[in-house]
C-alpha cells in the first residue's frame, strides 16, 4: 500500500498536479515499479539490429537492457548484469556480436543470452549449473511494425492490446509503405536536470510554449532558401499560436496524439523543404490507397506529436523518435533519433537528418529552450512552500470536435487535453494493483457527433 | 581556391609568423564568441565553410557495423547560412535562456599549425575549454579538441572547416548552444 494518495496528487476534474510529484524521490521510487517495471518501452527498432549478433544498449527505466538479435533470429532484451557478480556484461553501444563478456571475471553469454563459458569452470566449480544462470531475460518483447518493445512484467496487456488504437496513427509512420519506417543514425544524448514527466508532456502536448519559449529560434527557422514569412504552424508574431480551425489533440488513453492535420506542415521548420514535400505528394496516393483518406490526405506530412506512454515520443514532419529515460526524481536522458521511411530517397533522408540535428539535437536551436523551465519545475520544490503548490493544465478542457479516428479529440493545437490525459494515465498506472490494471477499463465511448 | 578536405597528417611547421598570426586569429575568434560579437566572428569564416561536429561513438575496438541503420551523426553539420541563422538566433533578443546574461569564457590552447599541400592552406590542431556561466551556479566546462583549416587570404586568414570533437557522449547540459 503506498503512502501516497495518487487520488489527491492528480486532480483529473480540477486539471490539477501537485508539485510534488516531480520532486518526491519516494514517489519515483514507486513510478519505477508502477510505471517502467509494467508499461511496454519502446527498445529498438529492427533497422538497428538487423541480423543475428546485432545488438544495441538501452534503458528500462533506470535497469540498463542489451536489446540483441540472437543467432537464431529472435530479437530478446536482458538486464546488463552478470548472473555471477552483477558487473556489465557489455559497455559498448551497439555493434555484432557472438558473446558479451564480463570484464570481471570473463564469464560469458551467448547473444541468445546462455551462459555459454566460465572461465576454469571445471577445475574450480562442482556446484555450478550453466543453464541456470544465463542473462536476466526481459519479460516479454514484442514487435509492432518493426518497432521493439519490451516489458517487465509477466502478466498484463500484450504489445497490441497495449497500443490499442494508436495503431491507427502509428501506421502513419511504421505503416505508409510495404518497407515501413527506420532509424537512422546515432542518437544524440543529452542528460538534463529535470523530472522525467516533464519532457514527455511538453513534447506529446504543449502547443502553447512553442511561439514563445521557443521565440528566438522561430524567428530564425525555415528563413533560408524559402524567405519564410514570420508565421510557422500557424504561430507568428501576429499570432498566439490558438488556432482552433483544423489542428487538434486526441486522447487515445493511455495515448495521445498532436496534429495540425494539413497534411505539410510537418515541414514548415526545414529551411529546405522542397525536396521533402515533393517526395511527400509522390508518395501521398498510394498512401492514400493503403490507408485511406483520413490519414493519407490529413494525418500524412502534418506536424503530428504521437505520444506512447509512458516515455516514447514518435514526432512526423520534425521526422524524429525520441525516448526520455528517467534518472532519479531530479534528471532525465533524452535520446532523439532521426526517422524516415525506408524508401525515402538518400537526398531526403539527408535533408532530415541534418533538421533534426539542428532543431532537436544535442545543439538543437529548439532543444536547449526547454532546460531551464524543466528544471524549475522539477527542483523549486526543494522549498517546502513551493512543494505545495500545484500545476494547472485547464486549458481547452471540455471542448470537443468532431473527429473521423479513434479517440476523443479537442480542437487546437494550443490545447492541454494530450498532458491531461498523460497525468491522468500516470495516476492509473500509479494505482494500478498489477499490470492487468495499467490500462484503462473500458475502451472509451467516442461522444456522439455534434460532442 | 581549391578546398580539398584532405587534411595532412601531422605535418611540415608552418613558419613562425604564420603561427603567430594563426595563434592571434585563434585568440580573436574567441575573444568575438566570447563577447557576442557574431557579426565579427561570421565575417573570420569563409562563406564555404564545413563546421562539424561528430557524436563520440562508444562502440568497441573491433566494432564491425554489418548492415545496421546505426552510423556516424552529427550534432553540427552546419554551412555558412546555417551558423548565420544559429547567430541571428541569438541576437533576437528573444533567447530567454540568455537573459540574463550568460558567460561564455574560451580558452584555447595546444595549438599546433602545419603546411598542407596547397601553400595558402593551414592545417590548424588546437585544444580548447569552454566555461560556461550563468544563473546562480549553473557553471559548465566543455573540454575538446579542434581540427581547423585556415585560407590565408589577401583579407585576412579565413576558417574554411571545423571539426569539434567533444568526447563526451552523453551531453550533460541544459543546451549546446554555443559556438566552439
Amino acid at each position: 500500500m503506498s503512502k501516497f494518495d495518487y487520488n489527491k496528487l492528480i486532480d483529473n476534474e480540477a486539471a490539477l498536479q501537485s508539485r510534488s510529484i516531480f520532486w518526491e524521490p519516494e514517489i519515483y521510487q514507486e513510478e519505477l515499479k508502477q510505471i517502467f517495471n509494467r508499461c511496454w518501452l519502446f527498445l529498438g527498432h529492427d533497422s538497428q539490429i538487423p541480423e543475428a549478433g546485432d545488438f544495441l544498449r538501452t534503458y528500462m527505466g533506470e535497469d540498463d537492457v542489451i536489446v540483441v538479435r540472437g543467432e537464431d533470429g529472435e530479437v530478446r532484451a536482458f538486464l546488463n548484469a552478470c548472473s555471477h557478480r552483477g558487473n556489465k556484461v557489455c559497455q559498448a553501444e551497439w555493434g555484432k556480436t557472438k558473446a558479451f563478456t564480463c570484464s570481471y571475471h570473463g564469464w560469458a553469454y551467448d547473444n541468445m543470452g546462455e551462459l555459454a563459458a566460465v572461465p576454469l569452470e571445471e577445475s574450480i566449480y562442482d556446484n555450478l549449473d550453466r543453464s541456470k544462470l544465463g542473462l536476466v531475460p526481459v519479460a516479454r518483447v514484442q514487435n509492432y511494425k518493426g518497432m521493439i518493445f519490451g516489458t517487465f512484467a509477466e502478466e498484463g496487456p500484450d504489445l497490441v492490446e497495449y497500443l490499442g488504437d494508436m495503431a491507427y496513427y502509428l501506421d502513419v509512420v511504421l505503416d505508409a509503405s510495404p518497407e515501413g519506417m527506420e532509424l537512422i543514425g546515432t542518437p544524440f544524448r543529452v542528460e538534463i536536470p529535470g523530472n522525467w514527466k516533464l519532457p514527455v508532456e511538453n513534447a506529446i502536448g504543449d502547443g502553447y510554449h512553442v511561439a514563445w519559449a521557443h521565440a528566438g529560434a522561430m524567428r530564425v527557422v525555415g528563413t533560408i532558401g524559402q524567405g519564410r514569412g514570420e508565421t510557422v504552424l500557424g504561430i507568428g508574431k501576429d499570432n498566439t499560436g490558438f488556432d482552433d480551425s483544423g489542428q487538434m489533440q486526441v486522447a487515445i488513453p493511455p495515448h495521445t496524439i498532436l496534429s495540425t492535420l494539413d497534411g505539410q506542415s510537418g515541414y514548415a521548420l526545414y529551411d529546405n523543404p522542397g525536396p521533402c514535400i515533393e517526395y511527400l505528394e509522390q508518395v501521398r496516393p498510394s498512401v492514400v490507397e493503403r490507408l485511406g483518406e483520413v490519414r493519407g490526405k490529413q494525418l500524412l506530412g502534418s506536424e503530428t506529436h504521437m505520444g506512447v506512454f509512458p516515455n516514447l515520443q514518435i514526432i512526423q514532419g520534425l521526422n524524429l523518435l525520441r525516448v526520455i529515460h528517467p534518472k532519479g526524481p531530479g534528471a532525465f536522458e533524452v535520446a532523439t533519433y532521426s526517422m524516415a521511411d525506408k524508401n525515402t530517397p538518400d537526398e531526403v533522408k539527408d535533408i532530415i537528418v541534418k533538421h533534426v540535428g539542428q532543431t532537436f539535437g544535442s545543439a538543437g536551436i529548439l532543444e536547449g529552450d526547454d532546460g531551464d523551465f524543466t528544471e524549475a519545475i522539477t527542483h523549486s520544490p526543494n522549498g517546502y512552500a513551493t512543494r505545495q503548490m500545484k500545476g494547472w493544465l485547464g486549458m481547452a478542457q471540455g471542448r470537443t470536435m468532431d473527429w473521423e479516428g479513434p479517440g476523443e479529440a479537442s480542437p487546437g493545437i494550443v490545447n492541454e487535453l494530450c498532458q491531461r490525459e498523460f497525468y491522468t494515465q500516470w495516476q492509473r498506472t500509479m494505482l494500478a494493483e498489477s499490470a492487468n490494471d495499467i490500462l484503462p477499463k473500458a475502451p472509451v465511448q467516442k461522444e456522439s457527433a455534434n460532442g | 581556391m581549391a578546398r580539398k578536405q584532405k587534411i595532412a597528417p601531422v605535418g611540415k611547421d608552418t613558419d613562425m609568423e604564420v603561427a603567430y598570426r594563426i595563434e592571434r586569429f585563434l585568440a580573436a575568434e574567441a575573444r568575438a564568441l566570447d563577447e557576442e560579437r557574431y557579426d565579427d566572428w561570421l565575417a573570420m569564416l569563409d562563406e564555404n565553410i564545413a563546421y562539424k561536429m561528430p557524436i563520440p561513438m562508444n562502440t568497441y575496438r573491433r566494432n564491425r557495423p554489418g548492415k545496421s541503420s546505426i552510423c556516424e551523426t552529427m550534432i553540427y553539420d552546419e554551412s555558412f547560412e546555417k551558423l548565420k541563422q544559429r547567430a541571428a538566433r541569438e541576437d533576437t533578443g528573444m533567447v530567454w535562456l540568455n537573459d540574463p546574461a550568460t558567460h561564455h569564457i574560451r580558452t584555447i590552447t595546444n595549438i599546433e599549425s602545419f603546411c598542407t599541400d596547397e601553400a595558402s592552406v593551414y592545417d590548424v590542431r588546437s585544444k580548447f575549454t569552454l566555461l560556461r556561466a550563468r544563473r546562480d551556479k549553473d557553471h559548465i566546462s566543455h573540454t575538446g579538441t579542434r581540427k581547423d583549416l585556415l585560407h590565408d587570404t589577401g583579407n585576412g586568414l579565413k576558417l574554411v572547416a571545423r571539426t569539434v570533437f567533444l568526447p563526451a557522449r552523453v551531453i550533460v547540459d541544459k543546451n549546446l548552444n554555443m559556438f566552439f
